[in-house]
């Protein structure tokens, strides 16, 4: 794809890295954000929506209190113990409240729904060219891009597993 | 033969639109469509368009393009319009909120940050150590205690924990970032994430922004990072 935005780009040129760099992250401004016009149609992005749904409702379900519980009883106890994460002198000593209402994202995989169903939504919905829609589909698994590939949520299996109750 | 409309901008200067590739397959590169003091950025799409990744890119490149020139207010992904006419006639409908919209953006863009828990062992370890009950659950699931509702109030106990400090977190980073911005959004993180802010951010302040980027970085702790995109065309601010 000669597309990317090398040069002058805000995708290309900020997240440290070659080409492309944040789409994952730029995606939602894409697709949820922008202006809308009513007088246009506006194409059909119903999977997508659904699948980003559906990742923000299981943030505070069963899964993510057994997928921590089980975290917690993997910790090596007699390992030294690291500085836990905390907001510098900057920044420190602000309360709760500030900002507007948000929940926790805990669970990996908005980003997997994300990429799945700008496959998915595809699939389901055109017939035609099925062979041309998959491939399109699984491109941006396939690149080899850092940035886009989200890596960290693959290095940790704990992580996003709501499958492991079947095995307590 | 439908129209793809990819953002909204002033008429003058006129932009350099050459060597982009259009959204939807079989389109046109982009070209303007003017009315009066606005423009409208459009592109022939012959077939279907589908949010795959080359269409995002591509939608993504125009505004890019657009925005190097000038404020742009950039579309949401997907916006068809039958022909040049209904175009024109949205302009001139529009033409007054949306050059007030493009003096309110000019010399902007948007900034995208997320803050993600890569790594949550350390808030795992430190709820142990500080969270009443979470040492004791754990030592009884560990000594191979089956009741069920162990590790679900063990789960709850820390979830409850991790994301109030997460909050916190994202708080303070929400005020240590907003003096740099003309405005800001505050949106549901989503996965890994525990903040997700779009700042809009004068040219003349970006650099401080990014400086202080990096400062940020080094003391937000072990197992969290920032993400920054930007500069961005500013979806965020257009609504």
């Amino acid at each position: 794809m000669t597309i990317m935005p090398q040069s002058g780009g805000g995708v290309a040129r900020e997240g440290g890295g070659s080409g492309g760099g944040n789409l994952y992250d730029v995606l939602e401004l894409i697709l949820d954000r922008g202006m809308v016009i009513d007088v246009f149609v506006r194409v059909s992005l119903v999977g997508i929506e659904i699948l980003k749904i559906d990742a923000r409702i299981v943030v505070a379900s069963v899964d993510t209190y057994l997928r921590f519980a089980e975290a917690v009883n993997r910790l090596d106890l007699e390992s030294g113990r690291k500085a836990p994460a905390q907001l510098p002198e900057v920044v420190e000593g602000m309360t709760e409240g500030g900002s507007r209402g948000k929940t926790k994202g805990l669970v990996g995989g908005a980003v997997e729904a994300l990429t799945g169903s700008l496959g998915g939504s595809r699939d389901d919905e055109d017939e035609e060219e099925p062979e041309e829609e998959a491939e399109e589909a699984e491109e941006p698994e396939q690149e080899p891009e850092e940035e886009a590939e989200p890596a960290p949520r693959r290095r940790r299996p704990a992580a996003r597993r709501p499958a492991r109750r079947e095995r307590e | 033969m439908v129209l793809y409309v990819y953002a909204i901008t002033a008429a003058s200067p006129s932009h350099d639109l050459d060597g982009l590739e259009g959204v939807g397959p079989g389109s046109s590169p982009p070209r303007t469509v003017t009315a009066g003091p606005v423009a409208a950025v459009v592109g022939d799409v012959s077939e279907e368009v589908r949010p795959a990744r080359r269409d995002l890119l591509a939608h993504q490149a125009v505004q890019e393009r657009l925005m190097a020139a000038g404020a742009v207010l950039p579309l949401r992904f997907g916006h068809l319009a039958p022909d040049e006419d209904t175009v024109r006639e949205a302009l001139e409908a529009g033409a007054e909120a949306y050059l007030s919209a493009l003096e309110r953006l000019r010399d902007c863009a948007e900034f995208h940050v997320r803050a993600t828990q890569d790594d949550e062992e350390p808030l795992l370890r430190r709820a142990l150590d500080e969270v009443p009950g979470v040492r004791d659950l754990d030592a009884r699931i560990r000594a191979g205690d089956p009741d069920p509702r162990l590790p679900l109030a063990l789960g709850e106990l820390v979830t409850r924990q991790v994301q109030a400090w997460q909050q916190t977190t994202a708080d303070a980073l929400v005020r240590a970032l907003e003096p740099f911005a003309r405005d800001r959004v505050v949106q549901e993180p989503t996965g890994r994430d525990f903040l997700n802010l779009s700042l809009l951010v004068p040219d003349d302040r970006a650099d401080a922004l990014l400086e202080t980027r990096e400062e940020l970085d080094r003391e937000l702790g072990d197992g969290a990072a920032l993400r920054f995109s930007g500069p961005l065309p500013p979806y965020s601010f257009v609504g």
